[in-house]
């Protein structure tokens, strides 16, 4: 490959390449090479590189590209090449696109084929990608197009958006509950900013009317969007503070700045020359025109392959004194926000650039856009009123969580975000670091009020990207909290994240990094590799029998050899009226886990060899199931991701069903279970217990529609299975959140704080459940759609035929 | 780079190493002939005769981890244990089976294993976005593997842990020190083929 040379290769070398009186300077340099490379490979390098500097030579580099393409027009492989390259670099490295255009822009100038034949290839994709529902791949089109409007006959792209809004105007006056129509009226949105900065100071009245269609769409409340919002409020402040829509907040800010005569201040416009170049800029201003080609639009659009869903503005920042991002109500928020997340996600195969991109971003915006890279926060305050108090880092680090803590879920692996606020930090520690803080220091603040799930994942963030840098923290100025009620959601914070630490670590090297105010969330217990087993203490009931069983297990006994040992533990269970199954379940699966405790491996080897008495047992009886779970949780509590794992691999065995760990987590219908009088609720554990479990099955209907071979009974059977258990957890979780479950009944008159605090648990677990079974409805519904339009294509096959 | 893949403006980070591509043309990859296909069967018998016939029809070569669900992963702590691993790499997806690299006597772990996922672009996932970040605080390094076979989880050193390990200079605390050979008497390993 060796294609991806940016800094090395930067700028300094660039500003010399084409004046002689430097080449004895040049020579010195073992790039030197690089200049008599074949024309198409220094166009290639050049327009990869364009912008990378921080030197800012845009008008430079921008007619060094432009005029090596028009000079040599007749050379096909470099013609080719070029126009290869331009329509790739701006779907994948989107923040480059206005400078893209810039070199089109020049070269029409001076051959104004070139962008001709550009525009017919351009409307070709576009056209394409509508087709196939690629919405993100026809936005990125559209923002080349617009920073093309100047070029453009007549209204240029006006007529196409136009076509675009009536489509979604349709969608969404058939169905509320439509998602192509509000994607495609961002991507209008989204849109008009370019065009206005390229076609400066005219088509103010058709972009008026324009917004004032979206305007229609844009300012009702999508119906999904309450199960989307990053927040659950509570009690009193629940209707007031809903978050935005994207699409709301894009048509404000669009509003006010067309006010301010669509100023647009952060866009590059690296179409601009300098003054000694007023030439050129003449020609610009009045530019060779072409006819934009025809895209068709088809009647009906469809979703396309990435599930569409209305977004909801977050930002870590948005509370600060000091503004260190732009604000909500600034079009640049959402500019800058938009070629992010697209860098971003587009880039996710190769973390270390994106990570570059986001430490560079000031070089793809408009000079005065941010303040200078690592600027403290403290000293933004004494900045004047009128200059930027943006923090590059700031926006960075804020549009890496605005990924993460997307629902109803990010485009990449959770994963890949860490990786790379990972890398950010290994490149510009400095800068990044107290940025980073901020971020944390906002999200423990508000983890209370935040849906469940994203709680959960700033757990998992945080303690994966700790691992990462030593473990270290600031814990002291979380110390107060260490002595909140054990239902508080900051405990439930705090344990969740230490114990994901020991997870990735061991539970010495961690105290290590504690204040001693924390030790009890990585108690002794943790220390032990291999926890006691109980049936070694001989007071324990059948701990004679647990030690043989034991001893069996040990040394790889057949399956009769335990039948008489079962049979006693049967015998005296009965006497003392104590249901025999169980009982028996629970010395035999313990006595699995501790002669396991070893290792995984050992775990795993162990259970593949009891799976059929596993099997049997769970098959009898539901209270047995129910106490397969107790037994794993129980001997594994002090390191829950163990005891998450055995179970895991105990549902792929279907010793275990997903009815049975969620009853055993939420339920409560058999007397072993975990519920605790809802303190199941409050910890960590017991959630991603429960979201794996979920996972499990919605991954397993989903490929059941998905997979090529369609399997009727198993749809219907697997998808019944799947409604009843989002039934089950609906009924569970509602009682938990009004107050009602049967145990806080008995236990008080609902009113202490305790009981407070469990229903709100109740509440945020609600919603996240909720959620996830509209989703799957929701795949569900589009499912049959898919399924019935390719019936019908194939009836129309036979009547053609 | 595959056939038939365009070229990316950036390079990706979900590819086979150097060292992959340098082993699995010297075959220090145990790839036993019954396993492979038969294209490859052809190519090793076509390869003899090459001077016979010249112009054989030019197959594309079947690539062996356009599927690998399998990572190697390197450069762990000799302490590093399975539930460490389980934690990091379950980030990217289900884990279908995990191999620990043993010392071929001491049957104790030496620094590296095998994950298995269900599917293939966990496994890329995997190579995006973990591999070069650190576990148990060491950058570790992840593969693309053809897949796990009974006596690769043994290293291959001389004194039974991994290769590297038997030369290398640096103390590495968590590998055991400086390298075995260094530790003990140097010489008896020079005819140790290099890899």
């Amino acid at each position: 490959m060796g294609d991806y040379d940016r800094r090395q290769s930067g700028g300094y070398h660039r500003k010399r390449r084409y004046r002689d009186d430097d080449d004895h300077y040049d020579r010195r340099n073992q790039r030197r090479r690089t200049d008599s490379a074949p024309l198409p490979v220094r166009v290639r390098r050049q327009l990869l590189s364009i912008a990378d500097s921080p030197m800012r030579r845009w008008s430079e580099e921008v007619q060094n590209i432009a005029f090596m393409v028009t000079d040599n027009y007749d050379d096909e492989n470099l013609r080719s090449t070029f126009t290869k390259l331009a329509m790739q670099l701006h779907l994948e490295q989107p923040l480059k696109t206005p400078f893209v255009a810039a070199v089109l822009l020049v070269a029409n100038t001076r051959k104004s084929e070139l962008l001709g034949e550009f525009l017919t290839k351009l409307a070709q994709s576009i056209e394409s990608k509508i087709a196939l529902g690629e919405w993100r791949d026809v936005k990125l089109h559209l923002k080349l197009l617009a920073c093309l409007q100047s070029t453009l006959e007549g209204d240029g792209l006006f007529p196409l958006l136009d076509e675009l809004f009536n489509r979604a105007a349709d969608l969404q006056t058939a169905s509320s509950d439509d998602t192509i129509g509000t994607e495609l009226v961002k991507i209008i949105q989204l849109t008009i900013p370019y065009i206005m900065v390229s076609a400066h100071g005219q088509f103010h009245q058709k972009a008026a009317e324009l917004m004032e269609k979206t305007d229609i769409i844009a300012s009702e409340p999508h119906a999904l969007q309450a199960l989307v919002d990053p927040f659950l409020p509570e009690g009193a402040d629940k209707s007031s503070s809903a978050s935005p829509s994207l699409c709301m907040l894009l048509q404000k800010q669009l509003q006010a700045e067309a006010g301010k005569d669509w100023e647009l201040a952060c866009l590059p416009r690296p179409w601009e020359m300098p003054l000694e170049d007023v030439e050129l800029q003449e020609k610009l201003s009045s530019p060779p025109k072409h006819p934009l080609p025809s895209i068709n639009i088809p009647v009906t659009v469809i979703a396309g392959p990435h599930p569409l869903f209305p977004e909801v503005y977050f930002s870590v920042y948005a509370d600060q004194d000091t503004q260190s991002v732009p604000p909500s109500t600034s079009i640049a928020s959402s500019l800058i926000r938009d070629g992010l997340i697209d860098t971003i996600n587009i880039l996710n195969f190769n973390r270390n650039v994106t990570a570059r991109y986001l430490m560079d971003l000031d070089c793809y915006f408009a000079e005065g856009t941010f303040v200078k890279r690592a600027t403290p926060f403290d000293e933004l305050r004494n900045f004047p009123s009128n200059s930027s108090t943006w923090k590059p880092e700031d926006v960075a680090v804020d549009t890496v969580f605005s990924q993460i803590f997307q629902l109803p879920k990010s485009e990449c692996k959770l994963v890949y975000y860490h990786s790379v606020l990972t890398e950010a930090c290994k490149l510009a520690p400095a800068a990044i670091a107290p940025s980073l803080g901020r971020a944390i220091r906002f999200l423990y603040r508000n983890n209370p009020r935040m849906d469940l799930e994203l709680s959960y994942r700033f757990l998992d963030w945080f303690s994966h990207h700790l691992s990462n840098f030593g473990f270290t923290w600031k814990w002291a100025e979380w110390t107060s909290d260490t002595d909140l009620p054990e239902r508080h959601p900051s405990i439930w914070f705090l344990k969740g994240a230490l114990d994901k630490e020991v997870r990735l670590s061991f539970a010495q090297r961690i105290q290590k990094t504690l204040p001693q105010e924390y030790h009890k969330f990585v108690g002794p217990e943790k220390e032990k590799d291999v926890p006691d087993f109980k049936f070694s203490n001989p007071d324990t009931p059948f701990s004679k029998e647990g030690q043989e069983i034991g001893a069996l297990l040990r040394r790889k006994a057949t399956d009769e050899e335990f039948e008489p040992l079962i049979e006693s533990i049967h015998a005296q269970a009965t006497e003392q009226a104590l249901d025999p199954l169980v009982a028996s379940t629970d010395v035999f699966m313990t006595a699995v886990c501790w002669v396991g405790s070893k290792s995984l491996s050992h775990v795993l080897a162990c259970i593949d060899r009891t799976k059929l008495r596993l099997l049997d047992v769970g098959a009898k009886s539901e209270a047995a199931r129910s106490q397969i779970v107790t037994s794993v949780m129980d001997y594994w509590q002090a390191h829950p991701g163990i005891a998450l794992s055995i179970i895991e691999k105990l549902l792929n065995y279907s010793v275990l069903t997903p009815f049975s760990v969620m009853d055993w987590a939420l339920v409560a219908a058999t007397p072993s279970n975990g519920t605790d009088g809802g303190f199941s609720l409050a910890q960590p554990h017991v959630f991603e217990l429960v979201s794996h479990t979920v996972a499990k099955v919605t991954t397993r209907v989903r490929q059941l529609y998905t997979s090529s071979d369609i399997d009727e009974d198993g749809r219907a059977k697997e998808t019944k299975a799947m409604r009843e258990l989002f039934q089950a957890m609906n009924d569970a979780l509602s009682s938990w959140a009004a107050g009602s479950k049967d145990e806080m009944m008995e236990d008080g008159d609902g009113t202490t704080s305790e009981e407070a605090m469990t229903r709100r648990w109740g509440q945020r677990w609600l919603r996240v459940f909720q959620r996830k079974a509209a989703i799957e409805e929701a795949f569900l519904l589009e499912a049959g759609k898919t399924a019935a339009a390719k019936a019908d294509d194939s009836a129309d096959a036979e009547l053609i035929d | 780079m595959r056939p038939n893949e365009p070229y990316s403006t950036v390079d990706r980070l979900d590819r086979p190493s150097a060292y992959y591509n340098k082993a699995s043309s010297h075959h220090i990859f145990p790839i036993s002939s019954s396993h492979l296909t038969h294209y490859q069967n052809k190519r090793r018998r076509d390869h003899r005769d090459d001077d016979a016939n010249g112009d054989a029809p030019a197959e594309p070569p079947v690539d062996p981890l356009a599927n690998a669900t399998t990572l190697y992963v390197g450069n762990l702590s000799f302490y590093t244990t399975e539930e460490q691993v389980y934690e990091l790499f379950s980030k990217v997806g289900e884990i279908k089976r995990l191999i620990m690299g043993l010392d071929r006597f001491a049957k104790t772990p030496c620094g590296f294993c095998f994950v298995e996922y269900y599917t293939h672009q966990d496994a890329l996932d995997c190579m995006k976005y973990i591999g070069g970040t650190k576990l148990d605080e060491r950058i570790i390094r992840t593969d693309l593997d053809p897949g796990f076979e009974e006596g690769r989880q043994y290293g291959r050193g001389k004194s039974g842990g991994q290769v590297r390990d038997e030369y290398r200079e640096d103390f590495d605390e968590g590998r055991g020190g400086v390298g075995r050979a260094i530790q003990t008497d140097g010489r008896e390993y020079d005819d140790e083929p290099r890899r």
